[in-house]
C-alpha cells in the first residue's frame, strides 16, 4: 500500500501531526495506533489541567483529546486502531499487524513519529530488594484506578516526585487509600509546582526530598519498604533508614522516550533527550521521517505537545510536495550554562516562519536570561524570574533574527548581574 | 577405631579449637548429626563445611542455630495456597515425586516411559518456580567441578545430550562454547609479571584445556589477536583464552515447562498448589503422602524438593544431609543481540569454590546476562537482592566487557540453590525403603537434570519396581506458535485463522492475546502473570510489563472467569489489585 504520510501513534501528537499536515494539503494521511481508542496516554488522564495554551480553558485530559478527535473525524484522515507497528525502515516502510488485515506494509513518502514515552521501572534504578506484587508505576496505577475502576493498593509509598505520581498521590487519597509520604531523592520536586501544591500540600501528603528506598520487603505482596536519606552524592546516609509498613510502592521515576522504531529505522538519536535529534520542521536524521512529542522529549504540558506536532505535520506536507529548501550548511544547536537540553538540535532550511525552542535546565535559578548567540553575537535575550528543570523554557525566535544565524547557536542560562 | 569414631573425634576437635565444645555430635552409619548453638549463620554453615570436608563423611545433618538468626523454617509449615487451581488429587498412584522444578519434571518424564501411575505433587502454582526459574541457563560441561564428584560425573555426562533433548522438547538450546579469559588480572599481584606471563601463557592454558578433555569437551587455545577478533566487545586486558566449544546456554524454565507438558501427555498426573506436609512410613517403608488437599497412597516417594528436601527427608524419617541454602543474584541486561557470540568468564586465582560458574553471556532470548552471586543465607526463600550484591555483579562481570552500557539493565534477580554439606548432589535410595533423594541439586543441576533422572529410574528398577515400557510413548513435544518468530505471511494466515494473533499485548516482545490464551490453557496452565510471563515473555520486555501488566491481568480475569481481584503475580497473596474503587469513574 503507498501512502503520503504515515502518522505511527495517535496520540495528542500523533492528532495535531495528522491534523496540520492535511491541513497543509497533504492527500492520504493514515494514522495507525495500537490502543481501540485514540487519545494516547489522555484518556486515562482524568484531572484538570490540560488545554490552557491551546484552548485558553482547562479541560481534562478525555476532553482535550476529544477536541481533536472531532476534528479528525471531519477530515479524510484515515485512522486504523488495534494496529500496532512493528518495524519501519530508512525507505520509510511501515509494517503493521492489526487483527483484521494480518501483517502489512505500507510505503509512505513521510512518516510522522510519535510513540510517546514510557515510564522507567524500579529496575532501571536499581532498587534493591525482594521482588513481590504491589509495584507500579505511576502510570500503571492511573490505568488501574481510572479506566479499569480498581485500587491496586491501600498503603501507598510514592518513590519519585514526577508530575504523575504527584497526581497519583492524591487519586489514591481521594479514592480512601493511605498515602504515606513522596520520597524524592533529588533535593527538589520532580514535577511541575501546581502539581506539588494541588495535589501534596491541599491533600497534607508530605514530600521527602533527599530520600530514597534502600529496600523492599515482601514475599508475595508488599510488606514495607525501607527509606534513608541521601546525601550529595545520592548515597544513603547511614543510621537515618527507617521502615514503613505499606502494602504499595509507586514510582514516578522517569519517562524514556519510546524510539525502538526510530532505532530500527537507524535515526540518530540525541543522548540528552532520549529521542531523536530532530531539526527546525521536526524532521530526523532520515529524510521525511518526522517526529514530535514524547517521543522526541518529555513533554510537561500537552500543549506543548501539540504545537509541536503542527510544526511536524507543515513539515511533512511539505516534504510530500517536495517544497523543502535547504541551507548550505546547517546550522548546530549548543547547549551551554546551564541547559540540559535544547530541541530542536540543528537548523536545516532557511527561516520561513519563527521557531520556537524548548530547553530545558539543569539547575535551579532565579532571575536569569536566556541568552542566545550565534558566532559570538548575541541574538537573542529571554528573561526568566525562576527557571527549574521539571518546567521546560520555551524561547520563540522570531524570523527575522534567524536570518542573520549561521553555522552555530548557542543557548547560556546567565544569571542576572553577572 | 571405625569410621564413625574418627570423624566424630575429628569435628570435636574442630569444635573445641572454635570454642563451641557445647556444640554436640554423633556419626552414625557415616552420616555425621551436629546439634547446639553457634554465634551466627556464618559459623553453623563453617562447622557444616568442616564435617563436610572430612573423609568418609556421607552426610551432614547440621542442626546447628545461630544466635543471629530467630526464625528459620525447618520444620514443615503450611505455605498452603490457593490460586483457583482445581486440580483433582488421585487418592492413590505408584509413584509420588515431591517438587516440580527441574529435576523433579524431568524425572517425571522419564518415568512416563512406563507404565507406572506418577503424581507430581508441587506447593506452587505452577511448574519452575524454585531455583529453576532463577538461573543462568548455562549447560555446563563440568569443567570446573571439583574430580571426583557426582556434580562432575553426571554434568560431563549430560551435556553431549542436551541437543536431542531440545529438539524433542521444542525448546532453545544453543551450544555456542564458553571462552575461559585469562587476563592480566587472572593471577594475584604478588605473583612477579615474568613469572605470571609464563604461567598465563604456558601452564594455565593446558591445565584448563587438559580438564575440558576430561569432561568429553575439545577445547582449544585462542591467542589475544584471534580472541578480540571473536569478540571485539570483550576487555582488552586479555592474554588468551581457551575455548570450551561444549557448553551451550537453554531457557531453565521452558525446559522445565515443556518437559512437564510432555510427561502430562505421556500420563502423568501434576497436582499444583499443593503441598507435602508429611510422609507415612510403616515398616520402614513408605506408605502414604499427606498433602494440603489429602492424601496419596504410594510405594515410591521421590523427593525432588529443592532448598526443602532435607525438611521432606525429614518427614519420611529420612534426613541424611541438611541444605544450606546459598542464593545467587543475576543481572539481566536489554536485548543485545549479538554483544557477545560465545559465553565469557573469567578465570581469577584464587577461585572461589562455590561459584566457578557463571560469567557474562547472552540467554536464549538475546538479553545480556551477568552472575550470579553466591552468598549463604539462613532463610530458604531469600530471593532479595541486596544493594551490594547489584555491587559486586558489576565490579565482577563490567570488567569482562567494559564497554557494556550499565544503564541498559531490564531487572535483577535471584534463586537458592540448595547446597548440602558435602556439596554434592545426593541421588540414591535411603534407609527408608520407596524413599530416594534427587538432592542437594545445586550448580550445574539443570544440566545434569535429565541423567539425574536416568539415575533415578536406575534406583528404583534396582528397588524392585517393575518397569514396563509404554506403548505409545512419545517423546516430541511442540511449542505453540510464537508470533515474534514468524514470516509475514505466517503471520497473516494466522491472525485469518485466530483473530486475537492480531492483538499484540506485549509491546517490547510483540506477544498477542492468542499466545497468552494458549497459555493460560496449555496443558500446565499458566494461572498467574508470572506464569504467563514465563511461557510467552509477556511482561519480560524493557518495560516490565508497565504497559501490558493490566491487560494481562484482565486476559487472565476474563480466561479463568475470575474477578481481577483475585489474579495474582506468583500465586499466593501476591495479589495485583486491591478492591474496586470507590467511585468507579
Ligand atoms: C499521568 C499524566 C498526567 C499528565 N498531566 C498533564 C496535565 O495535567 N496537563 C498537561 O498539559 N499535560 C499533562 N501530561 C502530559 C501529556 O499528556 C503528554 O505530554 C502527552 O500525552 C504526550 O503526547 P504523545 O502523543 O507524545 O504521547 P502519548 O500520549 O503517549 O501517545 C502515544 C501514542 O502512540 C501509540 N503508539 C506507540 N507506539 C506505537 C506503535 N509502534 N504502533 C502504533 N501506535 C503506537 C500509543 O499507543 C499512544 O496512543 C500528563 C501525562 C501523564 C502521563
Ligand atoms: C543463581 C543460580 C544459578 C544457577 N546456574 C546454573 C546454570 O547455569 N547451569 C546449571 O546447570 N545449573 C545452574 N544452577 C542450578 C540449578 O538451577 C538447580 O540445580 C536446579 O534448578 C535444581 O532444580 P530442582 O528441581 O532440584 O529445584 P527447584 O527448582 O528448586 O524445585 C524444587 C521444587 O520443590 C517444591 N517443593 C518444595 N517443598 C515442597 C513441598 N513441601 N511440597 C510440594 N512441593 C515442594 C518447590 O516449590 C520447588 O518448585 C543455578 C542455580 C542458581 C541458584
Amino acid at each position: 500500500m503507498n501512502v503520503d504520510i504515515v502518522v505511527i501513534g495517535g496520540g495528542p501528537a500523533g492528532l495535531a501531526a495528522a491534523l496540520s499536515a492535511y491541513r497543509a494539503g497533504a492527500q492520504q494521511v493514515v494514522i495507525l495506533e495500537r490502543d481501540f481508542e485514540l487519545g494516547g496516554i489522555l484518556p486515562q488522564c482524568i484531572h484538570d489541567g490540560f488545554g490552557n495554551f491551546v484552548f485558553g480553558e482547562m479541560l481534562t485530559g478525555p476532553e482535550y483529546a476529544q477536541r481533536y478527535i472531532e476534528e479528525i473525524e471531519k477530515t479524510g484522515i484515515s485512522v486504523m486502531l488495534n494496529s500496532m507497528v512493528v518495524d519501519l525502515d530508512s525507505d520509510k516502510k511501515v509494517t503493521v499487524v492489526n487483527p483484521e488485515e494480518g501483517v502489512v506494509t505500507m510505503k509512505a513518502k513521510a512518516v510522522i513519529l510519535a510513540m510517546g514515552c514510557r515510564e522507567r521501572t524500579r529496575s532501571q534504578i536499581l532498587i534493591p530488594g525482594e521482588r513481590p506484587s504491589g509495584i507500579y508505576t505511576a502510570g500503571v496505577a492511573q490505568r488501574f484506578i481510572n479506566m479499569e475502576g480498581l485500587l491496586p493498593g491501600k498503603k501507598v509509598v510514592v518513590l519519585g516526585s514526577g508530575d504523575v505520581g504527584l497526581i497519583m498521590a492524591r487519586r489514591f487519597s481521594l479514592e480512601g487509600g493511605d498515602v504515606e509520604g513522596v520520597y524524592e531523592i533529588l533535593p527538589r520536586a520532580g514535577g511541575l509546582t501546581r502539581n506539588v501544591v494541588q495535589c501534596l500540600e491541599d491533600y497534607g501528603i508530605p514530600l521527602h526530598v533527599s530520600h530514597t528506598i534502600v529496600d523492599i520487603k515482601g514475599k508475595e505482596r508488599v510488606e514495607g519498604v525501607t527509606v534513608a536519606q541521601v546525601d550529595e552524592r545520592f548515597k544513603p546516609v547511614p543510621g537515618t533508614e527507617r521502615y514503613i509498613p505499606c502494602d504499595t510502592v509507586l514510582l514516578s521515576v522517569g519517562l524514556i522516550p519510546e524510539n525502538e522504531l526510530s532505532r530500527k529505522a537507524t535515526i540518530e538519536m540525541d543522548l540528552t533527550t532520549g529521542g531523536p535529534v530532530v531539526d527546525e520542521s521536526m524532521e530526523t536524521s532520515v529524510p521525511g521521517i518526522f517526529a514530535c512529542g514524547n517521543v522526541v522529549h518529555v513533554h510537561d504540558l500537552v500543549d506543548d505537545v501539540s504545537q509541536a506536532a503542527e510544526v511536524a505535520g507543515k513539515g511533512a506536507a511539505a516534504c510530500v510536495k517536495g517544497t523543502v529548501e535547504r541551507r548550505d550548511t546547517v546550522v548546530s544547536v549548543k547547549k551551554g550554562r546551564n541547559v540540559s537540553y535544547v530541541v530542536p538540535q540543528i537548523i536545516r532550511g532557511h527561516p520561513k516562519e519563527d521557531i520556537v525552542f524548548y530547553l530545558r535546565v539543569k539547575e535551579i535559578e532565579k532571575n536569569v536570561k536566556v541568552i542566545i548567540s550565534s558566532q559570538g553575537e548575541v541574538v537573542k535575550e529571554k528573561k526568566e524570574r525562576i527557571v527549574k528543570p521539571p518546567e521546560m523554557v520555551k524561547v520563540q525566535m522570531e524570523k527575522a533574527v534567524l536570518e542573520n544565524v549561521n553555522e552555530e547557536l548557542h543557548f547560556d542560562v546567565i544569571r542576572l548581574g553577572e | 577405631m571405625t569410621t564413625n569414631e574418627k570423624i566424630k573425634k575429628k569435628l570435636e576437635k574442630f569444635l573445641e579449637k572454635k570454642n563451641l565444645s557445647s556444640i554436640k555430635v554423633s556419626v552414625e552409619d557415616r552420616i555425621v548429626t551436629i546439634a547446639g548453638l553457634a554465634d551466627t549463620w556464618d559459623d553453623v554453615v563453617q562447622i557444616g563445611h568442616y564435617a563436610g570436608s572430612l573423609k568418609g563423611v556421607r552426610g551432614i545433618v547440621n542442626n546447628t542455630k545461630s544466635r543471629d538468626i530467630t526464625e528459620r523454617k525447618d520444620e514443615a509449615q503450611s505455605f498452603f495456597r490457593d490460586s483457583g487451581i482445581r486440580m483433582k488429587l488421585p487418592g492413590k498412584t505408584d509413584v509420588v515425586i515431591i517438587g516440580a522444578g527441574v529435576i523433579g519434571c524431568f524425572v517425571a518424564r522419564e518415568l512416563s516411559r512406563y507404565n507406572l501411575d506418577v503424581v507430581v505433587v508441587e506447593k506452587e502454582s505452577d511448574v519452575a518456580c524454585g531455583a529453576t526459574k532463577a538461573n543462568n541457563g548455562q549447560i555446563h560441561t563440568g569443567v570446573g567441578e571439583k574430580s571426583g564428584t557426582l556434580k562432575k560425573e553426571l554434568c560431563a555426562e549430560a551435556w553431549p545430550l542436551y541437543q536431542k533433548i531440545a529438539e524433542d522438547l521444542d525448546v532453545p538450546y544453543e551450544k555456542n562454547g564458553l571462552l575461559i579469559l585469562l587476563t592480566e588480572e587472572s593471577l594475584p599481584q604478588w605473583v612477579p609479571s615474568f613469572l605470571s606471563r609464563i604461567i598465563l601463557t604456558y601452564i594455565v592454558p593446558y591445565f584448563v584445556a587438559h580438564r575440558g578433555k576430561s569432561v568429553g569437551d575439545t577445547p582449544r587455545v585462542v591467542n589475544r589477536k584471534e580472541l578480540l577478533q571473536m569478540e571485539p566487545h570483550i576487555t582488552k586486558r586479555a592474554v588468551k583464552a581457551i575455548l570450551m566449544p561444549g557448553y551451550g546456554v537453554t531457557c531453565p524454565y521452558k525446559i522445565t515447562i515443556a518437559l512437564a507438558e510432555n510427561a502430562v501427555e505421556n500420563g502423568v498426573t501434576f497436582v499444583l498448589d499443593t503441598e507435602v506436609l508429611d510422609i507415612m512410613v510403616e515398616n520402614d517403608a513408605v506408605r502414604k503422602v499427606a498433602t494440603s488437599r489429602g492424601d496419596i497412597s504410594c510405594r515410591t516417594v521421590i523427593n525432588a524438593a529443592g532448598v526443602y528436601a532435607d525438611v521432606i527427608a525429614g518427614m519420611a524419617g529420612a534426613r541424611e544431609y541438611t541444605i544450606h541454602p546459598r542464593k545467587g543474584s543475576i543481572l539481566l541486561f536489554d536485548k543485545t543481540e549479538g554483544y557477545l557470540t560465545h559465553q565469557v568468564s573469567e578465570l581469577r586465582f584464587p577461585q572461589d569454590p562455590h561459584t566457578k560458574g557463571g560469567g557474562v553471556l547472552e540467554t536464549v532470548d538475546g538479553n545480556m546476562l551477568w552472575g550470579p552471586t553466591a552468598v549463604e543465607v539462613s532463610d530458604r526463600e531469600d530471593t532479595s537482592v541486596s544493594k551490594s550484591e547489584l555491587e559486586t555483579m558489576v565490579e565482577k562481570y563490567h570488567p569482562a566487557v567494559p564497554e557494556f552500557p550499565l544503564n541498559s539493565v531490564i531487572t535483577y534477580f535471584a534463586g537458592v540453590r540448595a547446597a548440602t554439606y558435602t556439596e554434592d548432589f545426593v541421588i540414591g535410595p535411603s534407609r527408608v525403603r520407596g524413599f530416594i533423594h534427587a538432592a542437594g541439586i545445586q550448580s550445574p543441576g539443570l544440566t545434569a537434570a535429565p541423567v539425574i533422572a536416568k539415575r533415578v529410574v536406575d534406583i528404583l528398577r534396582k528397588s524392585g519396581v517393575p518397569l514396563k515400557e509404554k506403548e505409545g510413548f512419545n517423546p516430541v513435544r511442540k511449542a505453540p506458535p510464537v508470533f515474534k518468530e514468524l514470516s509475514a505471511e505466517e503471520k497473516t494466515e494466522l491472525i485469518k485463522k485466530n483473530s486475537r494473533y492480531g492483538h499484540i499485548v506485549c509491546r517490547c516482545e510483540q506477544v498477542t492475546e492468542a499466545e497468552i490464551v494458549n497459555a493460560i490453557h496449555g496443558s500446565i496452565p499458566a494461572v498467574t502473570m508470572d506464569a504467563v510471563k514465563r511461557r510467552t515473555r509477556a511482561g519480560m520486555g524493557r518495560c516490565q510489563g508497565g504497559f501490558c501488566g493490566p491487560r494481562v491481568a484482565e486476559i487472565l480475569s476474563r480466561e479463568q472467569g475470575l474477578p481481577l481481584e483475585r489474579v495474582t503475580k506468583k500465586g499466593g497473596g501476591s495479589y495485583i489489585v486491591a478492591s474496586k474503587t470507590k467511585v468507579v469513574s
